[in-house]
C-alpha cells in the first residue's frame, strides 16, 4: 500500500523543492513539438477553463488510484460552482494540507469567479478537468494519447477560448 | 502538466501553465508557463492570501498574452513568503484587443 511512506516523502518534497529539480534533471526531456494555438481574443471575452493535477474532485465521484504505483491517468470533471466542502484531494504524493484549507492553491474557482466579476475574464467553462499529477510508466502514454487529448476535445467542443493549468 | 497542457492546445484552445519546479516543466515543456518558486501545493501561493493568488493569476495571463514562441516559461520572480502584495488593479487585467497592453511582469 505505501500510503503513509507517500505522504511522508511528499512532506519532504513540499519543504524541500530542490529535491525536486534534483529529480527532475534525470528525468528524459520530451524532444515532441510543442504545439501553439495563437491568443486572439481579449480576456474580457473569453471563456476560460481550470485544469489542475492536484487531485481535486468531488465527494461523490471515485477518488483516484493511489495503490498503483504508476498513478492514475483518469480525470474527473469538477464543476466550477462546486462548494468548497463538497470537494476533497486525493492525492498522496503532495502535503495538500494547506489546499484544503483553501482549493485556490490548486483550483482556483474562486478566485476566478471573482476576475469574472471584476469583468476581466469572460466567463468560466461550467467544470474544470482535474487529474493527480503523479503519473509514470505506462500510464504516461495513456494520458498522452487518450485522456489528454480527450479532455481537449470537450474543451474544444465546448468553444472553449483559453485554459489555465495549475499543478500539484 | 506539459503532457496535458500540449494536447489542450494541439486542440485549438490556448493554454497557460504555473510551474512551481522549473526543472520538471523543462523536460516537458508547455506552450507557455508562469514559474513561481512555491512549494507543491501551493502554485497560487499561501491559503487565504487573496491578493497573492490574484497577482499570481495576474502574470499568468500576462504570459498568456505576451508569449511568442512555443516553450516560454516566464520567471514570475517571486519570493516564497518574502513579497507584499497589493489588492488588484483590475485596469492592469485588460488583457487583449482594445485592452491595455499586457503589463510587465516586474
Amino acid at each position: 500500500m505505501g500510503g503513509w511512506k507517500d505522504r511522508m516523502v511528499a512532506k519532504v518534497f513540499t519543504r524541500f523543492p530542490g529535491l525536486a529539480a534534483r529529480w527532475a534533471r534525470g528525468l528524459a526531456a520530451d524532444t515532441e513539438p510543442i504545439p501553439w494555438t495563437p491568443v486572439t481574443k481579449p480576456l474580457a471575452e473569453a471563456t476560460l477553463a481550470v485544469v489542475t493535477t492536484g487531485g481535486v474532485h468531488l465527494r461523490t465521484q471515485a477518488p483516484f488510484d493511489m495503490v498503483d504505483p504508476g498513478g492514475d491517468p483518469s480525470f474527473r470533471e469538477v464543476p466550477m460552482n462546486a462548494a468548497p466542502t463538497d470537494l476533497i484531494i486525493t492525492h498522496d504524493y503532495y502535503d495538500h494540507a494547506d489546499a484544503e484549507r483553501d482549493l485556490n492553491l490548486v483550483f482556483p474557482a474562486g478566485r476566478l469567479r471573482e476576475a469574472v466579476a471584476a469583468g476581466v475574464v469572460g466567463r468560466l467553462h461550467g467544470v474544470g478537468y482535474s487529474f493527480m499529477g503523479h503519473i509514470d510508466g505506462a500510464h504516461v502514454e495513456t494520458l498522452r494519447r487518450r485522456s489528454a487529448p480527450e479532455v481537449a476535445r470537450r474543451l474544444a467542443g465546448a468553444h472553449v477560448d483559453y485554459a489555465l493549468l495549475v499543478p500539484a | 502538466m506539459g503532457l496535458a497542457a500540449r494536447a489542450v492546445e494541439a486542440a485549438g484552445v490556448a493554454t497557460v501553465a504555473l510551474s512551481v519546479v522549473r526543472e520538471i516543466t523543462e523536460k516537458t515543456p508547455p506552450p507557455r508557463a508562469l514559474f513561481v518558486r512555491f512549494p507543491f501545493g501551493h502554485a497560487l501561493g499561501e491559503p487565504g492570501n487573496r491578493a497573492q493568488h490574484l497577482e499570481v493569476l495576474r502574470r499568468a495571463f500576462t504570459v498568456l498574452f505576451s508569449a511568442r514562441e512555443p516553450g516560454t516559461i516566464e520567471d514570475a520572480g517571486l519570493r516564497w513568503r518574502r513579497e507584499r502584495y497589493a489588492d488588484p488593479d483590475w485596469e492592469a487585467w485588460r488583457f487583449g484587443r482594445g485592452g491595455v497592453k499586457p503589463a510587465p511582469t516586474r
